[in-house]
């Protein structure tokens, strides 16, 4: 069964665009287009399609406006197309909030510098959103945090180590698609007073995170920053990975401080969460609290490796509340979870914990 | 990247830009007089956004880079960050321009440049809040003219305040490099002197009231017929800078400049100049671009076609003629160098209507001509066959002919429906030409389009772009009176311009109004005496009217024009021999003090043409009826002799009379007769002429086949036809053929 897809884009050239590229996938179906938000809204209610790809700026109704009334009335997995700028960002993450699953930048070099990859990415993306559909996160249902939340039994191996309290001096967070959002629910809960460093991996574009680190900061109790070279780990201070590049850190006389890289050929995830989590295996051992929540692919799962090897804790995010339950389930199988938790659990465990 | 024209993706994106271009330049006009509209924020936002999205898809670099400013900075303006001034509406009427070039340039399969530095710099100035103060003085980089409005217009003209406001004005540019005033820079600044255009200024004032303007000459101020500055005119710009108070002496800058004599009161202090050094080299020198847009609009509700080739309308400045400039491209009527990308798709207006299933098909013009060429083809077959029908018995043979004759006619009036489009694709770019001129002449003028709807042949519309501008300013620059000088006269401070299209049975009418000071006729009559186009006697014998349309002939506007159109090429004789082109006609009416008129009468259609079939000798050649006035036999006719010439005397008026058999026939031993024949009366221009013809056929509809590359060029002759029984007939091109051949008279 194909996906079925809605195009909306209030230009002619790129809805024509993508339903070509849509067309030449066997998987996408194209069932409609529209040409504004309201539209986009309508011809939901009509076709049903499985997956939106949806433009932000429109006339008659934006995308943001779009997609919070469509998953108000019509929850239906929805892709926004961003410009991968400043603005694009703040668009981006209004609308993550808004409840869009996932975004895509709108220049096919921002997603493969080969436009036949590039196209690739694109369908892969939609498939598999529009095959996952919606989980109860996405769905906008509450999810009141109990302790056997997840779909899957506890853990596929006894779990090892519970956890001591006070066992940790960083707390890591590795997320990729779903992560905005998740990331906002789980830092929100922490107090300001929380008395650990904290350290973000989101993979997400190089202009992207400064918006992001910056609505965080807003919204959170705690501090978020981007993370600059030599920041120094403080507590109640949560560090945003820069989009594009890679976070690692260092222990130094003084204190233990992030080093910021520059990305190398041949990795995927800029930032990337193993990377991070291998370093911190190195210089904190036992130390580490790691969380891995809802994201595409299996990054993090190897750098989890490493930590559970030196004695860490790492965490899995379940599979209902999970947006795309990849990371996490790359952490599951390999018989990493030290607990596995459903979103609205995640802070409250972590407060408990240190 | 090279470019590949046969891209379907490529085409497609021109033929959406090129819309989306089109309404810009009308939105943005139309934001200039209601700054605060969000809608229209947003939707240029969205223009700009779209375009630049279309361009990123295929990799058009230069042309991202340049929406994309433009892009943010209506960003800022959406969210209140920043507002819309003339300034910041100059800049980005020069992004349209400049994107409308490198649409060109890709049209044409040619990579686009990157804009101009100076441009891009100005832009990303406008993108941070805080560098440019609001409604600057700052100059848009591409006019290296002085600003002709200091900010905020002080109502006290104390020397002091003038120039705190013009050393304000320096834009925070980094190009200060030598603090000496260059030839070019005060060049621009006596130009301004003499109310040339300069390109878009930054006048903030577009009403100017005398107080605010800096270099506005109430009294010495007349268009200067040279580029000389005059003592007077020197003195008046010293006044200004001082506000009447005498300075120090005044430095030898200005002495270097200025080629005329340095007057010897009122000196400027140093510092004063200098400050007007600084400023002036707060100007880059970039290209300036007040050219019209390619752009034409599409008015939601709309059926527009949308032509993406649509001539362009350049005036590079005089003043500066940058390396970067957009090349004058005067299309001939035609279809344009550029491959054409699509026609005639009725699309709904994007922002107002909801959008449906699209009931349209692009189609390439090239099959449209080829579809007219067929349709032609038929149409010489259909009346070959109504000839032949005379000669048949057959009524069943005579009746399907006829039916033949109505179907074909038919088919005929659709195929040139398809051609048809409304002419406020032309109309479209004179919101933006006249607004541009009125600034930078410091003139306010109101512009009313009427008939917007009007159809006209698709190649009309394009070959009427070029001398529609043309009158267009010409009414603004030479008819609409200052502000003030209206005033005087107890006129409106806005003078009007009305440009309209009817049509009147298978002609279209355009005019163009205005209710500005009108022509002297007898100004006019001592021009064409002086400039040898008539002695004085002939001129005496014009009436008033034809004294005004005397402003087509050929040499009679050359240095009275503007110096930004006289770099084209077009005066008002091309404008009218492009006109006549057309098979179409120009004339002029006036009023003194209380305007004048343009009226342009065009057949609606170039392929197909009604002509007078006449005989001469052994050929048949076809006469357009649009030129034919009257017909009468030889015989009867009154001729005598004037000035050793032979006319015809009709209605008490003598009209030249000539033979055209003796010009066209070829065979030597053919002798024009005198006794036997017809009197064809044309009109050729303002003329009559009665062309003597040795027999008539009569009134055909004619198509007009070209000559051919042999033929082609010969003068006289505008094209060919197949006639009723299958022969060919010349058709005569009355003013070439004049031209051609009265030397011989």
């Amino acid at each position: 069964m194909p996906v079925r897809v809605l195009v909306v884009d209030d230009s002619a050239f790129f809805r024509r665009r993508l339903t070509e590229i849509f067309a030449a996938d066997v998987h996408i179906e194209v069932v409609g287009t529209a040409v504004d938000g309201r539209q986009a809204i309508e011809q939901v209610k009509v076709l049903k399609p499985d997956v939106v790809t949806m433009d932000i700026e429109m006339p008659v109704m934006d995308g943001i406006s779009a997609t919070r009334k469509i998953m108000a009335s019509h929850p239906t997995p929805i892709l926004m197309f961003s410009a991968l700028t400043t603005q694009g960002a703040k668009a981006t993450l209004d609308a993550l909030e808004a409840g869009a699953v996932d975004f895509l930048p709108k220049r096919m070099e921002d997603i493969s510098a080969d436009k036949e990859v590039a196209k690739r990415q694109l369908c892969a993306r939609v498939r598999l959103v529009g095959v996952k559909g919606l989980n109860a996160i996405t769905k906008g249902v509450a999810v009141t945090p109990h302790p056997a939340s997840s779909a899957r039994p506890l853990a596929t191996k006894p779990v090892r180590k519970p956890g001591r309290r006070g066992q940790y001096k960083v707390v890591a967070i590795g997320t990729s698609t779903g992560g905005p959002v998740a990331l906002q629910k789980v830092l929100t809960q922490l107090p300001a007073n929380f008395p650990l460093p904290v350290l973000l991996i989101q993979h997400m574009p190089s202009t992207f995170t400064p918006a992001f680190a910056e609505r965080l900061n807003k919204l959170c109790g705690i501090n978020v920053k981007e993370a600059s070279d030599g920041d120094v780990l403080k507590p109640g201070l949560a560090l945003l990975a820069p989009g594009g590049k890679q976070m690692v850190v260092e222990q130094t006389r003084g204190a233990t401080v992030v080093r910021i890289l520059e990305s190398e050929s041949g990795q995927t995830y800029k930032p990337s969460v193993d990377m991070t989590f291998s370093s911190l295996a190195e210089v904190f051992n036992a130390e580490v609290l790691s969380v891995v929540l809802t994201g595409m692919g299996a990054d993090g799962r190897e750098g989890a490796r490493l930590l559970h090897q030196r004695g860490a804790t790492v965490w899995a995010q379940d599979e209902a509340t999970s947006v795309i339950y990849g990371m996490p389930a790359a952490i599951a199988d390999a018989g990493l979870a030290d607990r596995i938790l459903a979103l609205g659990d995640v802070a409250s465990n972590i407060v408990e914990m240190v | 990247m090279a470019i590949d024209l046969n891209d379907d993706i490529l085409q497609d994106f021109l033929v959406e830009a090129g819309e989306i271009l089109e309404l810009l330049s009308e939105q943005l006009v139309e934001l200039e007089q209601s700054p605060d509209d969000q809608e229209l924020l947003n939707a240029v936002f969205r223009g700009f956004h779209t375009v630049k999205g279309g361009a990123g898809f295929l990799a058009l670099d230069p042309l991202v880079t340049v929406c994309h400013r433009a892009e943010d900075i209506f960003n800022l303006l959406r969210q209140n960050e920043r507002k819309v001034d003339a300034y910041l509406m100059d800049v980005i009427l020069q992004v349209v321009d400049v994107v409308n070039d490198m649409m060109a340039s890709i049209r044409s399969g040619v990579d686009p440049d990157e804009a101009d530095p100076s441009l891009l710099a100005a832009l990303a100035l406008l993108q941070d809040p805080n560098a440019v103060p609001e409604g600057s003085e700052a100059e848009p980089p591409a006019a290296p003219v002085v600003d002709e409005t200091p900010e905020p217009a002080p109502t006290t003209d104390g020397a002091d305040e003038l120039f705190e406001n013009m050393l304000d004005a320096g834009a925070p540019s980094e190009d200060v490099s030598s603090d000496d005033i260059t030839d070019d820079e005060f060049e621009s600044l006596l130009d301004d002197l003499h109310g040339k255009s300069g390109g878009p200024t930054p006048a903030q004032a577009v009403s100017a009231d005398d107080d605010d303007d800096l270099f506005d000459m109430g009294g010495p101020a007349a268009p200067a017929s040279s580029d000389e500055i005059t003592e007077e005119e020197f003195e008046a710009l010293l006044d200004q800078l001082h506000g009447e108070d005498d300075g120090a002496a005044k430095p030898d800058a200005i002495k270097i400049a200025a080629s005329g004599d340095a007057p010897a009161s009122d000196d400027i202090t140093d510092d004063e100049f200098e400050a007007l050094l600084d400023k002036l080299h707060g100007k880059d020198k970039g290209p300036t671009e007040t050219s019209t847009t390619e752009g034409v609009a599409i008015v939601p509700p709309s059926t527009a076609p949308v032509e993406p080739d649509v001539p362009q309308n350049k005036d590079p400045e005089p003043v500066t003629k940058p390396p970067v400039a957009p090349k004058v491209e005067p299309k001939a009527p035609g279809p344009a160098a550029a491959k054409p990308a699509d026609t005639s798709k009725p699309k709904p207006a994007p922002s107002k209507d909801t959008p449906v299933a699209e009931t349209t098909v692009r189609v390439d013009t090239k099959r449209l001509d080829d579809i007219m060429n067929l349709v032609g083809e038929l149409v010489l077959v259909r009346n070959r066959m109504a000839t032949l029908k005379s000669t048949m018995a057959d009524e069943e043979v005579a009746k399907a002919i006829a039916n033949l004759d109505l179907v074909t006619s038919d088919l005929q009036a659709s195929v040139m429906k398809t051609r048809m489009q409304p002419i406020k694709k032309v109309f479209g770019r004179f919101p933006r030409v006249v607004r541009d001129l009125a600034r930078s002449l410091n003139k306010q003028v109101n512009l009313e389009l009427h008939g917007e709807d009007t159809d006209l042949d698709k190649n009309l519309v394009e070959a009427l772009a070029d001398p529609l501008v043309h009158l267009v300013r010409n009414a603004v620059d030479h008819g609409v009176e200052m502000p003030d000088d209206r005033e005087a006269t107890g006129k409106t401070r806005a003078g009007t311009v009305v440009l309209s299209a009817q049509q009147e049975g298978d002609h279209i009418l355009l005019t163009i109004k205005d209710d500005g000071k009108g022509m002297n006729a007898d100004v006019l009559r001592g021009i064409a005496v002086e400039k040898g186009i008539m002695d004085e006697e002939s001129a005496a014998r014009l009436d008033d009217k034809a004294c005004y349309n005397l402003i087509f002939a050929p040499g009679f506007s050359t240095k009275t024009e503007i110096s930004d159109i006289s770099g084209r090429g077009v005066g008002m004789d091309v404008v009218k021999t492009r006109i006549a082109q057309l098979n179409g006609a120009v004339e002029i009416d006036s009023e003194e003090g209380r305007g004048s008129m343009i009226q342009i009468k065009l057949p609606l259609t170039l392929a197909i043409m009604p002509t007078l079939m006449v005989v001469l000798g052994e050929q048949i050649f076809a006469l357009p009826l649009a030129n034919v006035n009257e017909i009468f036999d030889l015989e009867s006719a009154n001729i005598s002799t004037v000035d050793g010439k032979k006319v015809v005397i009709v209605r008490d008026r003598a009209v030249p009379l000539i033979h055209l058999g003796n010009w066209l026939v070829g065979d030597d031993s053919y002798v024009g007769s005198l006794t036997k024949g017809y009197v064809v009366v044309a009109t050729v221009g303002n003329q009559h002429i009665g062309c003597v013809v040795d027999d008539l056929v009569g009134q055909e509809e004619v198509v007009i086949k070209p000559l051919g590359a042999l033929l082609h060029g010969t003068k006289g002759v505008s094209g060919a036809t197949i006639t009723g029984n299958g022969g060919i007939a010349l058709i005569l091109d009355m003013p070439g053929l004049m031209e051609a051949y009265s030397h011989l008279i």
